[in-house]
Order: structure tokens, then sequence, then C-alpha cells
């Protein structure tokens, strides 16, 4: 390239040739001055133009401030030859950052460039935005730049930066991203054929996702998919192969992903993933020669445990994991050692029994003593994690060692560390009060002032430790050298409860205040100042040495530093008053204790957090800090979710007035059930249900059949065919493609509204492709928890040439998890009698009569019995009335018997449907299920 | 995220900075605090370190557990430095870096520190292949060779069009025809094993 500058390359043959620094800059200064002097000129041609920008470049890149050749960059970019195109972009992307004024002019030279027909040119577009743009680009071209990711002619090198560009926008202006409107088809694309693609819109979706959670929640099954065909099915093209290993990074990045999301419920994902984990643990069983391929194989197992910690702390795979971490932490390989400390801090923070780790802690322990700083630090976060009641004093004790011969990078943190681990492990008052003041004395000028604040907080609120406080700080004082910290504690408690310890010997009056003194000429003024403080409550406490203390006042009442001198004098004045006086006695009164506080300390560890990158998916800290940060998170989440959430409509509601009023209104005839009855209230705009008449026909029709068509449009047909026993049933989906492509990126997911009540998920993940005219069947397992009256929700979606989203009710009701009774009428009658009324529910309602005038007794019994409920004949006098009873299992709230009557009137062309069970609230699901079909329209 | 991609010789001497996080201060003294980082360490330590040193150039990143982090390799004269946050795994890192370290000596056909002077340009296309607004783009070393090849025909093309009597001397030539390399450093030493 720079072969046809030959100016550019003797340009930079004379830098290089420059011996001393001077002559560099002469010479960049003459050919800057002479660009200046080319541009001021004008009339330059692109070539001209080109050359003297890359000078400007390489001139910046050398650390030169350069502050021409903005504008014929802009002009660079909008020339038609790709040579100088190129060339510009550098220049913007090199000397240009996202607030630059000149980024207004390129904006429209960009958006050219991105819809226009020549890729590469989109790619130079797409790499500028990608690097420089800030929120006015994202909000003038994110449009542009989705059609480009989502467009079915773009080329795979075009969708992979376009994706990443897409990341930059939603990083630099959230709001410009409709994220949840655009979830699917997003999610879509994780299953393109090409892993390039895959890897960046996996980091495109893995930034939605921690935002958007329940949106994006589809990505967790395509995350999974992908990674059984990596890791288990080796399926992928050869040429992503890094060293033998699939795409490390693809691995990396789908193991991150699924630990944002909370562990999956669904058990045939969790075997899957169980598999996928397992598989790659034991790749790594026999490390090989090569360090590329052992690099890229420790990259995916690290993540991979990471996962499985994040999944089930307590799985026999995180047992196996912290075997190999133990071996990993006493590794030959720094790079090993290093890593294994920090994922075993990972599981520290998360883990419910620390016995595993701390089977490990001399190895531990002595980590820190290793010779790279990076794994020292690794091992002080690690026993920070490991850190628990039972082993806090000798950790903190080890640290308390290290500390004395610590790098001076890691003293502060270790120093507040120790402080946190001291307060919350401490077994006694005592060893806090030991530990602290040894802290202090050792690395005294790393102590922050919330350190020993606390410390006096707890010893004024402890009464008991106040005696033995005051000896250790005297003791600490005793050292030749003591840090200013040491003497400010000091001072604060001997001022306070030095009066407790002057009788012991050793300990007397003037001792503590020679002691004292001694230390106050080698300290700052506020120190003076505080010290001053504690000999006005001396003179309160120790008449006897208050002529030395009076003498101390009078010499400071003539210090230039305005606040002791003025201490001083009202100190001096104060303890002159005459001995009778009790205005001194009352100033000094002992100091209350404080209010209870959260400590500081913690704080100053965890700061700020909350922007648009990527989040840790744990910290140090012990389980609890863990927990609590999961919390706080949940909560701004949520208020996230509550805000931008206005799209999805209110759910409808789905209590059946009538059905209060039965007997009563006969004219009032029951409102068809709206069309759309089922909006889920998850929040995410995506779940729409879709809405035809025949969608409700074929729907009502399963509920009470066991086989057929659950919805079909010109593309795709469902059909269904399920077997229920007790609280158990299989459904077997069948999906067919009618049309002669294939449907990509096929998605299949169910969700269920309250997985308390019922579970249903597949035996499989579904394919993701569905050849030309060609079925696929899958099997969805559903079981019946508790009561419940919500149906899960179906959704597909599918990429032909366009993105597809149906999204249908399953006809999985309660009444399927029913089984036939049989009753005598006496039995029958009995039970009826015993339920009574208040568990009833009962409905009366409009019927159609037959073409021949007819009740349609056949239908209702069809429908009755369709609903798996047993109709058991002569036990009504009436032989147009039906009667039945069933009993429904669930797994948990176990069985409930439910009896039904039916009294169809030809006359008044009306029903009556009384339901009594012995729970009500089967009893009025029940009804409402038994009317639908059986209601007029 | 990639916040800052370095490459400096062992005497300091920046050869490629760049960076996708805004600066707080001039990009020189960063290469220079993250030079004094680096080239103290002996060999055999590993590839990471933790760099709260960086705040003051980088700016304030959430979080105690969410340093600066410094991932880097050195090949033969040249440090590669990737500047990185808690979100990417380190490992991943490395091999980003080799797959980089490839990607150049594909090429400019054993590429060395002189390369990277004289075709600072091409240094940085091919950076934009790899990694693109701090994420990684493309891990495939073939993918990124195509792609680098596809822009320098575009480049030849265009060049070709503009300036009918060039004899075709243009293109991506590995190295100035009349530039020798004192400095030839073998990729293939380098990558192989024993490479940090």
């Amino acid at each position: 390239m720079a072969t046809s500058m030959r100016g550019l390359t003797q340009f930079i043959a004379d830098i290089r040739g420059a011996r001393v620094k001077e002559l560099e800059e002469k010479r960049i200064n003459k050919e800057m001055a002479n660009i200046r002097k080319k541009f001021k000129d004008g009339n330059l041609d692109g070539y001209q133009r080109k050359k003297y920008v890359a000078k400007i470049i390489f001139t910046y890149i050398l650390g030169y401030k350069v502050d021409i050749g903005h504008m014929e960059a802009v002009n660079l970019i909008a020339s038609p030859k790709y040579s100088e195109k190129q060339i510009g972009y550098l220049a913007v992307t090199l000397l240009m950052h996202e607030n630059s004024d000149f980024l207004r002019l390129v904006v429209n030279s960009i958006r050219k460039d991105l819809d226009s027909n020549n890729e590469i040119d989109n790619c130079l577009a797409l790499h500028a935005i990608a690097n420089v743009g800030g929120s006015e680009m994202a909000e003038a071209l994110v449009e542009d730049v989705h059609k480009l990711l989502i467009s079915a002619t773009s080329q795979s090198f075009v969708k992979k930066k376009a994706a990443l560009t897409l990341l930059r926008l939603y990083r630099k202006h959230p709001e410009v991203i409709p994220a949840a409107e655009w979830a699917l088809r997003l999610v879509s694309i994780m299953d393109d054929q090409d892993l390039g693609v895959v890897v960046c819109v996996t980091s495109l979706v893995m930034a939605l996702a921690q935002d958007h959670l329940d949106a994006y929640a589809v990505c967790y099954t395509k995350a999974v998919d992908r990674l059984q065909r990596l890791v288990i099915e080796h399926e992928y093209s050869a040429t992503y192969t890094y060293y033998k290993v699939p795409s490390p990074w693809l691995q990396v990045k789908l193991l991150r992903l699924l630990q944002y999301y909370p562990p999956t419920e669904d058990q045939t994902i969790r075997t899957i993933l169980h598999q996928v984990l397992q598989t790659i643990m034991n790749n790594c069983a026999e490390p090989t020669r090569n360090v590329q391929h052992n690099n890229a194989q420790h990259a995916v197992l690290f993540e991979a445990i990471g996962l499985a910690i994040h999944l089930d702390t307590g799985s026999p795979l995180v047992s196996n994991a912290a075997v190999l971490l133990a071996r990993f932490i006493s590794s030959k390989e720094t790079n090993v050692r290093y890593l294994g400390l920090d994922t075993l801090a990972h599981l520290a923070a998360r883990a419910d029994s620390l016995e595993p780790i701390k089977r490990h802690q001399n190895t531990i322990i002595l980590s820190l003593r290793d010779k790279d700083i990076s794994v020292r630090r690794r091992a002080l976060d690690l026993l920070y994690s490991m850190c628990d009641i039972d082993n806090s004093e000798l950790i903190v004790g080890e640290l308390l060692r290290y500390l004395r011969v610590a790098d001076y990078a890691l003293r502060e943190e270790m120093v507040l560390k120790i402080a946190i681990l001291t307060e919350k492990y401490a077994s006694s008052y005592k060893w806090y009060v030991d530990t602290i003041l040894q802290l202090i004395s050792t690395a005294g000028e790393h102590v922050g002032d919330e350190v020993w604040y606390r410390v006096v907080q707890i010893v004024t609120n402890t009464e008991d430790l106040q005696h033995y406080a005051a000896k250790v700080a005297f003791e600490h004082l005793k050292t030749p050298s003591t840090h200013e910290s040491l003497v400010k504690v000091g001072g604060y408690i001997l001022g306070e409860y030095g009066h407790l310890i002057a009788n012991d010997p050793g300990y007397s009056p003037l001792e503590q205040f020679q002691l004292l003194h001694s230390k106050s000429q080698f300290c700052v003024a506020a120190t003076r100042a505080l010290l001053l403080s504690t000999y006005v409550k001396w003179v309160n406490v120790f008449p006897e040495i208050k002529p030395q203390l009076l003498n101390i006042f009078d010499r400071y009442r003539h210090v230039l530093d305005a606040e002791l001198q003025q201490r001083a004098c009202e100190y001096y004045t104060l303890a002159s008053r005459p001995d009778e006086d009790d205005f001194l006695q009352n100033i000094c009164e002992e100091m209350p204790p404080f209010p209870p506080r959260v400590s500081a300390l913690l704080g100053s560890l965890n700061k700020k957090q909350g922007d648009t990158g990527d989040k840790r998916t744990w910290i140090h800290g012990g389980k609890e800090a863990n927990l609590d940060r999961d919390a706080t998170k949940r909560k701004t989440l949520n208020m996230n979710l509550t805000n931008d959430d206005n799209t999805s409509a209110p759910p409808s509601s789905t209590d059946d007035i009538i059905s209060s009023l039965a007997g009563l209104n006969m004219t009032s005839t029951p409102t068809p059930s709206p069309a759309n009855p089922l909006v889920s209230s998850s929040g995410d705009g995506s779940l729409h249900l879709s809405v035809a008449p025949n969608i409700d026909r074929w729907y009502e029709k399963l509920t009470y059949s066991g086989d057929g068509v659950l919805y079909e449009d010109v593309q795709i047909q469902i059909g269904l065919k399920s077997r229920y026993q007790g609280h158990i049933g299989q459904v077997a989906i069948y999906m067919g493609n009618k049309v002669d492509a294939s449907l990509s990126s096929f998605t299949a997911t169910v969700k269920v509204d309250d997985t308390e009540a019922l579970s249903a998920s597949f035996s499989k993940i579904p394919p993701n492709v569905i050849g030309p005219r060609s079925q696929s069947q899958q099997i969805l397992q559903v079981e019946c928890k508790k009561m419940f009256s919500t149906p899960p929700i179906l959704t597909v979606s599918f990429l032909t040439g366009s993105h597809q989203t149906t999204s249908i009710r399953l006809p999985v009701v309660l009444t399927k998890f029913f089984e036939h009774v049989k009753l005598e009428a006496a039995d029958f009658f009995e039970r009826w009698k015993l339920i009574g009324n208040e568990r009833e529910a009962q409905s009366i309602f409009p019927v159609n009569l037959t073409s021949s005038g007819q009740l349609d007794l056949n239908k209702y019994r069809a429908v009755i019995s369709g609903h798996r409920l047993n109709v058991l004949d002569g036990i009504d006098p009436n032989p147009n009335n039906l009667v039945a009873a069933g009993v429904l299992h669930m797994s948990v709230e176990g069985k409930v018997g439910c009896l039904l009557r039916l009294e169809p009137n030809r006359e008044a062309k009306l029903c009556r449907l009384t339901v009594r069970s012995t729970s009500g609230d089967v009893a009025k699901e029940v009804q409402k299920l038994i009317q639908k079909p059986i209601v007029a329209a | 995220m990639i916040h800052a991609v370095l490459i400096f010789n062992t005497s300091g001497v920046a050869r490629l900075t760049k960076f996708y996080t805004p600066l707080h201060q001039s990009a020189q003294s960063v290469v220079q605090k993250i030079f004094s980082l680096v080239s103290t360490r002996p060999a055999g330590l590993c590839n990471f370190l933790d760099a709260p040193e960086l705040e003051q150039f980088l700016g304030f990143k959430g979080d105690a557990d969410e340093r600066w982090r410094v991932v880097y390799r050195s090949y033969a004269t040249l440090y590669f430095v990737f500047v990185v946050d808690g979100a990417e795994s380190e490992l991943g890192i490395l091999d980003l870096i080799q797959v980089f370290v490839e990607s150049l000596d594909r090429s400019f056909e054993n590429v060395c520190e002189l390369d990277l002077v004289f075709h600072f340009d091409e240094v940085h296309h091919i950076l934009a292949e790899v990694i693109q607004g701090g994420l990684v783009l493309e891990t495939n070393v073939e993918e990124i060779d195509l792609a680098i090849q596809e822009a320098a025909r575009a480049r030849k093309e265009s060049f070709a069009s503009a300036n009918p009597l060039s004899l075709g001397s243009v293109g991506l030539t590995p190295r100035g025809a009349n530039m020798k390399t004192p400095l030839g450093w073998l990729t293939g030493k380098l990558t192989g094993a024993g490479a940090r």
C-alpha cells in the first residue's frame, strides 16, 4: 500500500533516519508546514490528498499533536476510489472521537456507503461507526445498520460487522434500539451457518439480553443447541478450529451468555448442558504439548467451570471442577495458576459449602508468595472470598503477616480487605481490636480514615471492650515509630477511656501523657488538634497532670495554625476555671454510643455500577455478597422493565362474570371469550398471540379431543397428537413445512405462565431447519402440579426470506389431567350433597338446536367425555340431562374429585351447567372449559 | 470489551496504538505506563496483569472487581498488549493475540517490525478485520486474510484506474522493494511451542 505513495515511504524513512529527537521534530515540522500550505492552496487531486492525509496519520501515530487533515479526510471518504476512501476512513477512526464536530460532516457519506451495493464500502462505513459512532450517529444510522444485519442478501462479512456496529450503537445510545421488538429476529441469526457471524451476533445478543432477559430468553436454547453441536456433535467448518479447538471464542461467549440467565428449569436443556460441560471437562483431562492448544482448551474450560458453578454449586460437575482447580493452583504454568485461583474465587463466592476449597487452604496461602504479582492478587481475592467465621483468624493472620512484605500496589486493597474480614468474622471483640491496631501499626500509610473511624465506633459502642482497647492502644503506641493513624486512634481511645486503666501499674496518667505527647511533634496539625482534645478530656479525669496539660495549652496559644491556636485558647480557658466549677466536667462527659451504622468499608470496595457494558456475573466476597448484589440487580432490572413496558396490552380478565350470576339473570348471554385473551404479562411485547377465527376453532376442538390440527397457514401446519395419564402427558407436535424452501433458524418454544402449576418442556431441542415439504415431530412433556387456568403458549419462528413468528395457545388444559371414575346413583348423589353448593360453579347459557330442532345431545356427550369426565348413565331421571364424574390428578396438590350435571332445555334454548368439586377453583375452571364448546355462538 | 490494542518494541517505542475507549490523557503517556508495567515483568510470569494504575488514563472502571486488565504476549522484539475489562476471558484474548499475529504474518509473509512501521495503514486494516469497536469480529485467519486481500484488490483496481501508467507495482507487496529488513524474525519460530 505504502509503496504506492513514494513520498510517504520517504517521509517514514527520513524520520527513522533521524538520530536525535530534535532532528525528527524538525523533519516533521517541515512536513506539516508543507502539507498545511498545500491544503491552503487547494486544488489537490485525490492521490495527493490521500498521500498527505497518510503522512498526517503517521505523524499522529508517532505521538505528535496534529490539528490538520480532518476536512481532507472527510473529502477522501466521499471519494469513489476505494484506495482513497480507505485512507479517509482510517483517518476518521484515528483522528476523531465520538464527540468530534467533524463527524457531523461524514454522516451523509457514511450513509451513502452503508446503502451502497458494494459490500466492501459497506464494511468501511460499518467499521467507522463501530469506532467513532456516538449518539448522534446512532439516531441517524441505526436503521441502515440493522437493515444490513438482517437483509437476506447481506454477505457474512457484512453481517458480522453490522452486528458489532449495532452493539456499539446500543452501548452509546440504548434508546434508539427497540431491543425487545428485534429480539427474535436477532436471536435467529445465532443459527447462521457462518460461525464468524454467530460469534458477532452472540456478542450483540449477550449485551441486549442482559438488559432484556425475558425478551431474549430464546437465546438460551439457541446457545445450548450451538454448544451441543460444537462440543458433542463436532459440527462446524474446519477453518473455525483454532489449534484443534472448535472456535474457542464462540464457546466462551456462549458459556458466558448462559451465565446471565438464571439456571434453566427445563430438564431437557439441563441434561444437554450437563453433557456439554462434562465433555469440555473431560477434554482437558490430558494436557498436550502445544501451548496454543492448551490455551484455547483452558479458555473454554474455565468458562465452562464458571457456568457449572452458576448452574448449581452442589452438582457433581462442580466437585469434579474443584478437583481440577486444585490441581491447577499448583501448576507450573503461571497462567494456569492465575486462572485456577480466579475460578476458585468464583466458586467460593457462590458455593454453599467452602469445605472443598478449604482443603487447599495451605496451597492458596502459599500463593500469596508466588513470584508473580498477578497470581498474588488472585490469591488475595480468593482468600478474601473463602474467609468465614471458622478460618478468619488464620486467614487474617496470614494476610497481616504477608502485608509487611506485600507489594506497594497491593497494600491499600489488602488493608481494606483485612479490615472488612476482621469486622465481618470477628470471633471476639478482643481479636477485632488486636487485629485492627496491628493492621494500623503495620501498614498505617495505607489505612484510610474509614478504618480507624470504625474502630472508634465499635469501641465506643461496646463497653466491655473499652478497658482492653485502651491498654492495647497504649502498648502499640510504645513502639518507636508509630503511624499517624495509630496516634489518632490512640489519642481518641486514651482520651475517652484512659482513666479506666490509670490505676494499673505502668499506665498511670503521667505515663499515658508522656507517651502520647512524645508522638505529637511528628504529627500534622489535624492530629495535634485531636491530641489537644484528648488533653482537655484528661484535665477533667486526671487532675494530677493538670499543670503539664495547662502548660501545653499555653504554648499552643501562640502557634501559627489557626485551628490549633483556637483550640488551645479555648481549652486553656476551660481548664483554668476554678476547680469547683462543673462546666468542664459536663463538657467532657463520656461519648454516648453511636447509632448503629452500616460499615463504610464495604462501600469503598464496591463503587458505582451500571452502564451498558457487559457486567460481571459474580463479585468477590462470600455468598451473601453475591445474593445481595443479585437482589439489587433484579430490582433495578424490574424497574427498567416496568418503565419501558407499555407496549403490551393489559392482561384481560378471564373471569366469566356470568357464572356468578347463574340462575338469576336468564337473559344475559355470556360474552364470547375475546379472541386474544392471553397476552402474556411477562413484559416482552413479542408474545402476541396470532389471531384468526380458525385458530380459536382449532384450539377449542383440541381442548376436548386428543389429535388434530392446531394451526395452519400458507407456510406451515402444526398438528397434535396427545396422550395423558394421571398428572403427566405427552403431546406430539408435528410441524410441517408446506413450501418448497427450507425453513431456517426454526425455533419452537413453549412458555408456561405459572411454572409452579404446570411444566412443559420438549424432550429434545427442536431442530433449527425444516426441509422443504417435510415435517418435524417434537415431543412435549407436560406435568400438572397444581390447579392452573392458563394454557401454555407455543411460539414458532423461522426464516423464509423474512422472519415469521406465530404464537398460539396449546390445548393443554386442566381437564386433560382428569381420569374417569365410576359412580353409582346413590354414591353420586351422596357426594353431590356432601360438596354442597359453596364449592359449586354454575352457569346458564343459550344453546343452538340442531337443524331438526332438537338438542344436540351427542355433541354434549362428546364434549364432556372429551374433557375426560366419565358420563354416567341412568343416574338422572331426565334422559336429556347428562351427569358425569372424574378425578383430577396433580403431582403437588394431589387428587381432586369433580362432579358435573348438564341440563339442556329445548324450549328455552338454554342450558344449565353445574359443576361441583372439592376445590372451588377446579369447579369454576371445568365449568368454563365445558361450557365454551357448547354455548351458542 | 477490548479497550486498547498496542504493539511496542522492547525499547518502548509504540508501533501500533489503537484505543476503543476515549482517553483521559495522551496516548503516549498510556503507552509509557503500560510499557513500564509490562517490560519489568520477567519471563515466566503469567500473561495477565491487573492494572489499577490505568484508571487515571482510561477512567474509573466499575467496582473493585472490574479492574483494567492487561493481557500481553511478547514475540521476539515486540510486545503485543491488549487492555481489556472483566467481561473478556483472559485466555481468549491470549488466543486472539495469536490470531492477530498470524494474520499479520499471512499478509506480510514473515512479518517484521519494519513492516509495522512502513505499512502502518495496512496493520490498522488487518486489526480492523480482527477487532471492531473493541469486540472480536473474526477469529478465523483464513477469513481475515480473505478480507484483506479483497480490500487490497479493490484498492489496486481503484488505484490502477486513477493511474493508468503505473505498471502494476501496486497492491500488497510484502515489503518496500528496496527496503532491507535486518530485523527479520521468523514467525514459524514464534508461533511454535515456547512462544509467550
